[in-house]
């Protein structure tokens, strides 16, 4: 699949030169080396597109380039409209390549993701390393943030360890990009409109400017505001809720009206939770929560979204079902066993 | 957990139930089954408009694969140890299309279709005991909305609402049934749950820490939330939204209904294990998940079904699975098993539960651990063999 065929080659110089698209001036590097990286990086995202993982020195180089392109974004990245905000895709490959033909190519249509590329899904390395791949090579086509999966300590229970383990022989991988997710931006900002992140809010956050004084580059803690933003939930009860759990925030609809009327919001958009439907409104059309990875580890049979969002702000959801893949099992079947 | 094995590993994994009739070598007939169960499961991916459907959902192509019939196996359907099979069971709507294995009689059960919704509802009858499962995908809003209220408290994140085992006998115009549902089983949760996650304390304390920073408008809001007012008027207290079990421990045993005998406590009433472990064929077997919650990535809380029906009896394992990463394992199996000749059910309850840390400690002494004591804490069957039971519950009916 080659996604890129109609694009110049310098797109990704030119783009960094792009006034308007931001102040984010990352990969500051000559002529030539650019272009010798954007080859390289063409061939690496050709070689991903089939499902086939980088070696290890490549994702080491892959993850280099990256730091120097996500140091520079923000806490709150500036994003453009049109683009296409995405949910979680949890490792599930062949689906987020079903997401980009239902969307339109990258780096045609901008994207979005709000996070949690990896665990759950069997090719957790394969789909991180495309995203960031097309990240370094589209800088301002492709916004990706922080889930709450992009962590040291979750990857090491939900499977993105393992797959590292089982696919590179050793963690070297793992910490390569468990140590790259530090630099992910936390939240973005669509045409100052539309909050996107991959939780919710903060009591600690009143204002956008608060997140943007935030110190990102570092494991997701345990507590605090930057927690927060990756795991708290909209709930139906008004205020602040802490969840039964003992840890964890919910935000009420007076709390998402304060919030979108103090930064002169249309909407906050989010994901991290799964909905049958692939997306679903929250507090009035307040709060939009959307799930981007279709029959949720092979079984929830859930359906996925994208949303669309034009130049006028006009908003449109694009569903769709897992792709049909030999090999990937649609469900999760086991053949009769003598269990006891 | 089990779910990330590669599934390139899974497919050259499978396993055939051992017919007692297997002897040494190649057996052509076995590999023909394997064929045409790859053939069905093939297919039954495919978009429907390209699906093969035959009146018995046989893809055409095994004809092909055939082969000599060399190998004799006595072994023929409805008079698989004296027992009656028929296929469709009499209380399946829309008619059984499973396909039956030609070699030796048991049901070959296909994947779910790739339809949306992932439906798959097979079925079986033997003696007068009929038994089928239904599995869909998780509910949509409004059914999570409908079943909300109906519990008043929130559902797990994976609700499978409408799968459900179904398990009936029905004799001289009476019946007796159990069945296995998820609205149940959420309903028999504890009421409350007093685990929290293991950074629990931190949370808190950092939150009473910080309130000196909290900005006006948000404190206020923090005080709104809190129903009464904490007891030292100092630190801002947030309590629990509604308290529910959100571990959902529950200690579900199934449904029973209709007009036959009731369930009596009989410690002596054991499974028989011995005729467990016969490598008898299974007719039918299906797995599933009533619900699923992740505990907001703090570990796992699962209920899970498996069922076998052997031409002599049949086994259901409902499995509630928990683990809080850092604080708990817990365990609460029910077993049901059926005499299809004799007519007796034995249902066990059984409940087991042990600290994180051993759990931890007894993963690291495991050879099988293989320098990852991880994947034996996400392994059920390992957890089931290692915890100890706290409590055994036998019960005993003949219809």
């Amino acid at each position: 699949m080659d996604f890129d065929s109609d694009v110049p080659m310098e797109d990704a110089v030119q783009d960094q030169l792009d006034p308007s698209l931001g102040t984010a001036t990352a990969f500051v590097a000559t002529e030539s080396n650019a272009s010798s990286n954007i080859t390289q990086l063409d061939e690496w995202i050709d070689q991903l597109s089939k499902c086939q993982p980088l070696s290890e020195e490549n994702v080491k180089r892959l993850c280099k380039m990256a730091i120097e392109v996500l140091q520079f974004e923000e806490n709150v990245q500036p994003v453009a409209v049109p683009v296409t905000i995405c949910g979680d895709v949890h490792g599930q490959f062949h689906d987020l390549m079903e997401l980009f033909k239902i969307g339109g190519p990258c780096p045609d249509t901008n994207y979005l993701f709000m996070g949690d590329y990896v665990d759950r899904g069997y090719y957790s390395v394969e789909t991180v390393s495309y995203l960031v791949a097309m990240k370094v090579r589209y800088p301002n086509r492709i916004t990706i943030l922080r889930g709450n999966h992009e962590s040291r300590q979750i990857t090491q229970v939900y499977g993105f360890y393992d797959e590292c383990l089982r696919k590179y022989g050793s963690a070297v991988v793992w910490k390569l990009f468990t140590d790259l997710f530090d630099y992910f931006p936390i939240t973005a900002l669509v045409d100052n409109k539309i909050f996107c992140l991959h939780g919710g809010l903060s009591p600690m956050i009143e204002t956008i400017d608060q997140v943007r004084d935030l110190n990102r580059v570092q494991e997701v803690p345990h507590e605090g505001p930057m927690c927060d933003l990756l795991w708290s939930d909209p709930d139906d009860r008004g205020g602040w809720g802490i969840s039964p759990r003992g840890a964890g925030f919910t935000f009420g609809q007076d709390i998402s009206e304060q919030f979108n009327h103090t930064n002169d919001l249309s909407l906050i958009a989010r994901a991290h939770q799964l909905v049958m439907e692939g997306y679903s409104w929250s507090h009035q059309e307040l709060v939009v929560t959307i799930f981007s990875a279709p029959n949720y580890c092979y079984r929830c049979g859930n359906q996925a979204a994208i949303m669309e969002v034009d130049e006028n702000h006009e908003r449109q959801f694009l569903q769709y079902d897992p792709s049909v893949r030999p090999g990937e099992p649609t469900v999760t079947r086991k053949t009769p066993d003598y269990f006891l | 957990m089990s779910d990330q094995q590669n599934p390139s590993l899974t497919a050259s994994k499978l396993r055939y139930p051992r017919r007692p009739t297997e002897g040494p070598g190649i057996n052509a007939v076995h590999i023909n089954r394997a064929r045409e169960m790859a053939a069905v499961t093939a297919n039954a991916r495919l978009p429907s408009h390209m699906q093969s459907r035959g009146q018995t959902a046989r893809p055409e192509t095994t004809h092909s694969f055939t082969p000599p019939r060399a190998v004799k196996v006595p072994v023929s359907l409805g008079s698989i140890a004296g027992s009656r099979v028929s296929i469709p069971g009499p209380i399946h709507p829309s008619g059984c299309q499973n396909p039956q294995c030609a070699d030796c009689g048991s049901i070959i059960i296909p994947a779910p279709r790739s339809s949306f919704p992932v439906q798959d509802s097979p079925v079986i009858k033997v003696n007068n005991w009929c038994i089928y499962s239904l599995k869909k995908p998780i509910l949509n809003a409004q059914e999570i909305e409908a079943m909300e209220e109906r519990l008043d408290f929130p559902v797990p994140e994976m609700i499978f609402g409408n799968n459900h085992i179904f398990i009936k006998h029905e004799a001289e115009g009476k019946s007796w049934e159990i069945s296995f549902n998820c609205y149940d089983a959420i309903k028999d949760c504890d009421t409350i749950s007093n685990l929290k996650v293991s950074y629990h304390k931190e949370w808190s304390s950092y939150r009473s820490n910080e309130k000196s920073e909290v900005p006006s408008f948000t404190s206020q809001l923090l005080k709104q939330a809190s129903p009464s007012p904490s007891p030292s008027g100092e630190t801002l207290q947030l309590s629990a939204v509604k308290p529910y079990d959100w571990t959902y421990s529950t200690k579900y045993k199934g449904t029973v209904g209709g007009q036959g005998p009731q369930f009596s406590r009989n410690q002596e009433a054991e499974i028989p294990i011995s005729k467990l472990t016969r490598p008898d064929p299974i007719l039918y077997f299906d797995e599933m998940v009533l619900y699923e919650d992740e505990l907001a990535d703090n570990g796992i809380s699962i209920v899970s079904l498996k069922i076998r029906v052997m031409p002599t009896c049949l086994l259901l394992l409902q499995r509630f699975y928990l683990r809080i990463d850092q604080v708990i394992f817990r365990i609460r199996d029910t077993r049901v098993y059926i005499d299809l000749n004799t007519n007796e059910v034995i249902r066990e309850y059984k409940e087991q539960e042990l600290l994180y840390d051993e759990v931890m400690r007894m993963a690291k002494n495991d050879f099988k651990s293989a320098g990852d004591p991880g994947k034996l804490l996400r392994d059920p069957n390992w957890c089931s063999q290692m915890l100890p039971v706290l409590r055994t519950e036998r019960e005993y009916l003949k219809i």
